[in-house]
């Protein structure tokens, strides 16, 4: 059972980082500031190095929402039940291409699988209201809100105008195009230290669980080392389909945009995870291309596609909790239903893997921005040339 | 309710996004002057650019020593 649940933990940690490769690599792949698959190496090995730097372990994986002690005890079946909801929904939200919060869909699938095998009263509902419910509403505002001014801020510092004339110069806001490689380097970073460190603390509790490990001891450096292999080659495979939506299916991102997009998200990221207010890296990022959407003059939220999105975070805990209450009543019954939950978990994976592969959204066609982007650039090298000669106003960028 | 970090969390973001921002943005600016094709122009503006984008990055270095358990504590 123990070898189970780690493997499964192992695999959500894999489906964590292929989920969330689009909350850092969205935007410049978006704006052409990366190759997409150069982005996703960039992403996968700072997912990497951001789950080695930080080993203070989220030992707040369950986080007091599930009340321990007091003849409550999380087994490995239960652990097992809520990874199974976890992973389930990350799949159908990624076939979906829905940038849903992974860590809402562990929280969903620990919290149904615990009241399926313990019962209700084993839920603390006023640190599920702090850690999970709270922060999902605040999330998204905070960081669009900043993400709206430094966009504001961006476009206004860096506007140029004749002083004679008022007519709009060359804008050559192309410098933000580099600043985007290490914006979203940063995002990266700050995922990697975020999200692997949940795996990490869950298989430690398995760990603790089962005996094999001391109560109260960090996780061991074979369980950080797998969990941060397992995120990077997760980030690496690409979620082809959320970045899809996060770079172009909400608003057109600009360099200048992308930039502040993301220097919010890092910073959102980073002050919730060392102030220990933490906050939803998928919830952040999708909040600051809004924001960083609405910033721009001329840019359109497309709010069908936020709408949907937000459904999907509003479904996320109870259906990874339905799935996991599921589970643990298939799990209690004993090894047959520990197999056929096994089973069936690993059916329907294969079977949403296999459907996805009918309309393949890959690297070559994730943001069909790019193309035009290399058009773009080409065009406006000549442009520069041309504006530089005669000083013609130019309405580029 | 930890209102009171909410908003320590939301003013972090906000400092440190808008630093990040302004430093950068002024940067991309000066940059853009300095490679205007003009008959006067200060000397000093692209260094001041370089300045600009150094500070940014120490801006960023800074939150991250201020982040990484490793360093700080």
């Amino acid at each position: 059972m123990v070898a189970l649940v780690i493997t499964l933990a192992l695999f959500f940690d894999f489906t964590n980082g292929f989920h969330d490769t689009a909350n850092a690599m969205a935007t410049p792949i978006a704006t052409g500031a990366i190759k997409p698959k150069t982005a996703v190496a960039l992403a996968a090995v700072l997912n990497l190095v951001g789950a080695f730097l930080s080993t203070e372990v989220a030992k707040t994986v369950s986080g007091g929402i599930i009340k321990e002690g007091d003849g409550i005890q999380i087994t490995p079946d239960i652990i097992f039940a809520g990874l199974m909801g976890a992973i389930l929904w990350n799949m159908l939200t990624w076939l979906k291409g829905l940038p849903s919060s992974s860590s809402h869909a562990l929280f969903g699938g620990l919290i149904g699988a615990a009241i399926a095998g313990i019962g209700i009263h084993s839920i603390n509902f006023e640190s599920l209201m702090q850690k999970v419910i709270l922060p999902a509403i605040f999330a998204p505002i905070i960081a669009g809100a900043v993400a709206y001014l430094c966009t504001k801020l961006a476009y206004a510092l860096t506007s140029r105008h004749d002083p004679e004339t008022g007519t709009k110069l060359t804008q050559k806001r192309g410098g933000f195009r580099n600043g985007q490689i290490f914006t979203s380097s940063l995002v990266a970073l700050a995922h990697g230290t975020n999200d692997a460190q949940k795996t990490m603390g869950i298989i430690t509790l398995v760990l603790i669980a089962a005996g094999t490990q001391e109560p109260g001891s960090g996780p061991q450096f074979w369980v950080i080392a797998s969990c941060a292999f397992a995120i990077a080659i997760g980030t690496y495979s690409g979620g082809w389909r959320i970045i899809r939506t996060m770079g172009s299916g909400l608003t057109d991102v600009k360099p200048a945009q992308g930039f502040a997009a993301e220097s919010s998200t890092a910073s959102a990221i980073l002050a919730s995870s060392h102030l220990g207010f933490a906050l939803s890296t998928t919830q952040v990022a999708s909040g600051s291309v809004i924001g960083s959407g609405m910033g721009r003059r001329g840019t359109t939220v497309r709010w069908g596609t936020a709408g949907k999105i937000a459904i999907g975070w509003l479904f996320t805990l109870p259906a990874a909790g339905l799935v996991g209450a599921l589970t643990a009543m298939l799990v209690q019954t004993g090894v047959v239903g520990v197999v056929i939950a096994a089973v069936a978990g690993t059916g329907a994976v294969l079977y949403m893997f296999l459907h996805s592969k009918k309309s393949h959204v890959g690297h070559h066609n994730a943001v069909e921005v790019e193309e035009a982007g290399a058009a773009v650039r080409f065009r406006k090298k000549k442009a520069l040339a041309v504006s530089r000669a005669n000083n013609k106003p130019k309405d580029e960028l | 309710m930890k209102w009171l970090e909410l908003v320590q969390v939301a003013g972090a973001t906000l400092v440190s996004a808008v630093t990040v921002v302004v430093l950068y943005s002024l940067g991309v600016r000066l940059t853009a002057i300095a490679g205007d094709v003009s008959e006067r122009k200060p000397a000093w503006l692209r260094p001041l650019a370089y300045v600009c984008f150094a500070l940014c990055g120490l801006a960023v270095l800074f939150g991250l020593y201020l982040i990484i358990p490793y360093f700080s504590k």
